[in-house]
């Protein structure tokens, strides 16, 4: 149907122009923040429901690599006296080491024993980077600042566009995006008919782990002042889980809306009700529990499943009319048996 | 250093005692219903809170409150587990992931709701047993044990013995069993599976809960305690083998005597780290437990 094409094609084009424009045409600053730390929230939520959505492997450690690159970043740029951009380097493949030494391993589990670990070893590295010196500890490390918001705006943009494009090209295009998903149907399955599970899914874990380092190190520069708890904490993959499962697992544009969504409410809930900060704690729960007992496909499967319900009904009622049936016309020198078509008669 | 040898077991021992008052509850419950419970630590933060109020309302000591306690989160838990039972037998892709998922939500909510409440700071919980302390010196050696220590390793015994003797001696332990064993088939030969569900779920977020009461008065209570008594009831039960109710006693002990002689005799702030480590190695060698008995 060319004529949804074309308006996809419209839909992205301002899209894109929107999010171009968006820094340049903003002063305040609050407004520019929001869009910077809305942009990292989609990074982090598509690259979780990469491993969640399209393998089906919860992995409740994702913001470890967040904080790999948030400190690797911090450490090569402070320390060692590297520029920003190479130490931003160093960030995204520390990151991608992390996810190819924990990945090998951890990814034989299945299931919950997947998640319990991938828990643990969160909670592990924060434990670690409490006591290691050379992550200053419970105090934390400070980075020169560089007060830019437009640079950051910019820079966050690119990096997460980037993740954006790639992975969408690569799970919605690419044969890749395929395979994970025979995965997540049936693993056994998947390596019946010759596929790789353990390599494809190291492959996607660490496709994963590198955006998120590299956001982290970029969040770093940006708020010049990490910690343990601010970027190896339990509230950076809380958050990435509750914006992907409200958004819509399985999908990428359903984890970015889910992920702007819920910043932007976050924001003002705690710009304007900053007295009830512990509040934001219980509707993220609540949130989670609501999503998975009333919309298991979050927002963007409602919305997607309700329109293709109208497409097919208008197509049925048409069909019932006889105005727009065009049955196929067999070429010639084929069977003239037209394909019958059986009502929700798959399974048997 | 060879003199606190002795201490070190028994508080290894008294410690396994608490570990296994978390997790015992917890397998049980993965054994039949096949969740994981994220939210086993904010039942037991619950049930502190709880004992916390009655004791400072009635002045009476905490340990009265035990089976209030347990029969108040019973009701509660009976109530809840049809929604995670909505959650796991709907027609939707991977229920059993959502579950997980769904719990862990349960878990945000409820550490909010608590933190909402109940405030952030650490309380005590008052009783008699905190008190005292048994000292012995034999030549070289000494040993110091708490009362109320001893008190909790002596009432995880036995929940565990009583749990045992449910399962093994009762129609209703039957019935559990055979639920856990094949959950269709169980409902063929007649076992009302909503109900069996319900009692375990029921049983495990009273004991839970219970639980909670002696952390309290032994440790502490605050509203953020959750996550890190959850953390241990899944070490203990994977190390166990997850849902292998007799591997539970092993793994808790095992888990205190580690903890505790990391304490004494290494580096005290890498206690946590070392535990991870059995954790992850355990999980790598042999993912269905130290008895491979997992399921």
């Amino acid at each position: 149907m060319p004529d949804t094409v074309w308006k996809k094609r419209v839909v992205v084009a301002g899209l894109t122009a929107f999010l171009l424009a968006f820094p340049l045409l903003v002063r305040d600053a609050f407004l520019l923040r929001l869009f910077t730390e809305a942009l990292m929230w989609v990074g982090l939520a598509i690259t979780w429901d990469l491993i969640a959505g399209y393998i089906g492997y919860l992995n409740f450690g994702h913001g470890v690599f967040f904080g790999f690159g948030a400190y690797a970043t911090t450490i090569f740029f402070t320390k060692v006296n590297l520029p920003f951009w190479p130490s931003l380097a160093v960030g995204g493949g520390v990151a991608a080491l992390a996810a190819l030494v924990i990945g090998w391993p951890v990814l034989r589990l299945r299931g919950a024993y997947f998640a319990i670990a991938t828990w643990a070893f969160g909670r592990a590295i924060m434990q670690l980077a409490l006591v290691l010196d050379v992550t200053g500890g419970p105090d934390g490390l400070r980075l020169p600042p560089f007060l830019n918001p437009h640079f950051f705006a910019y820079v966050m943009l690119a990096l997460v566009g980037a993740t954006y494009v790639v992975l969408w090209v690569l799970l919605e295009r690419a044969p890749f995006g395929l395979k994970l998903k025979a995965i997540r149907e049936d693993e056994s399955g998947s390596l019946a008919i010759g596929l790789n599970p353990a390599k494809l899914k190291l492959q996607a874990f660490i496709l994963s782990a590198v955006p998120a380092g590299l956001i982290g190190g970029v969040y770093a520069y940006w708020i010049t002042f990490i910690d343990p708890s601010s970027v190896f904490g339990d509230l950076v993959t809380d958050q990435a889980v509750v914006m992907a499962v409200f958004g819509g697992l399985g999908t990428l544009i359903g984890p970015a809306i889910g992920a702007v969504f819920f910043l932007t409410f976050k924001t003002y809930f705690w710009a304007y009700l900053s007295d009830f900060q512990v509040l934001y704690l219980i509707i993220l729960g609540v949130a989670i529990a609501a999503c998975v007992v009333f919309l298991p496909d979050g927002i963007w499967g409602a919305v997607t499943r309700r329109q293709e319900g109208r497409r097919a009904l208008r197509k049925g009622l048409s069909l019932n009319q006889g105005e727009v049936v065009q049955p196929p016309q067999p070429p010639a020198g084929t069977s003239t048996r037209t394909p019958v078509r059986h009502k929700g008669g798959e399974e048997g | 250093m060879l003199t606190l040898l002795p201490q070190a077991i028994i508080d290894g021992l008294l410690l396994g005692g608490i570990y296994l008052t978390v997790s015992i509850g917890f397998s049980l419950a993965y054994g039949v219903l096949h969740i994981i419970d994220f939210a086993v630590g904010e039942w037991i933060m619950l049930g502190a809170f709880l004992g916390l109020y009655l004791t400072a309302w009635t002045g009476w000591d905490a340990m009265f409150f035990l089976p209030a306690v347990f029969a108040v989160f019973a009701v509660v838990g009976w109530f809840t587990q049809p929604l995670i039972q909505r959650v796991t037998s709907g027609a939707k892709g991977r229920p059993v992931l959502m579950a997980l998922v769904f719990t862990f939500g349960l878990a945000l909510t409820f550490r909010g709701s608590a933190q909402t409440v109940f405030g952030i700071f650490t309380h005590s919980l008052p009783t008699e047993l905190a008190a005292g302390s048994w000292y012995w010196e034999l030549g070289p050696f000494m040993v110091t044990i708490p009362v109320v220590r001893l008190a909790g390793l002596l009432y995880a015994l036995a929940i565990t013995v009583g749990l045992t003797y449910l399962l093994k001696h009762t129609d209703l332990g039957l019935a559990i069993r055979a639920v856990a064993q094949h959950k269709d088939a169980a409902g063929l030969m007649g076992v009302n599976i909503r109900r069996t569900n319900s009692v375990v779920y029921s049983l495990y977020v009273g004991i839970s809960a219970m639980t909670g009461v002696f952390i309290g008065a032994i440790i502490s209570l605050n509203a953020a305690m959750g996550p890190d008594l959850s953390l241990f009831a899944f070490f203990v039960v994977v190390l166990a083998g997850m849902g292998y109710l007799p591997g539970v006693p092993w793994a808790s002990f095992l888990l205190g005597l580690i903890q505790s002689f990391f304490l004494i005799f290494f580096n005290p702030g890498w206690t946590l780290l070392a535990v991870f480590t059995v954790l992850f190695l355990i999980l790598l060698i042999s993912p269905t437990g130290l008895f491979r008995k997992g399921v």
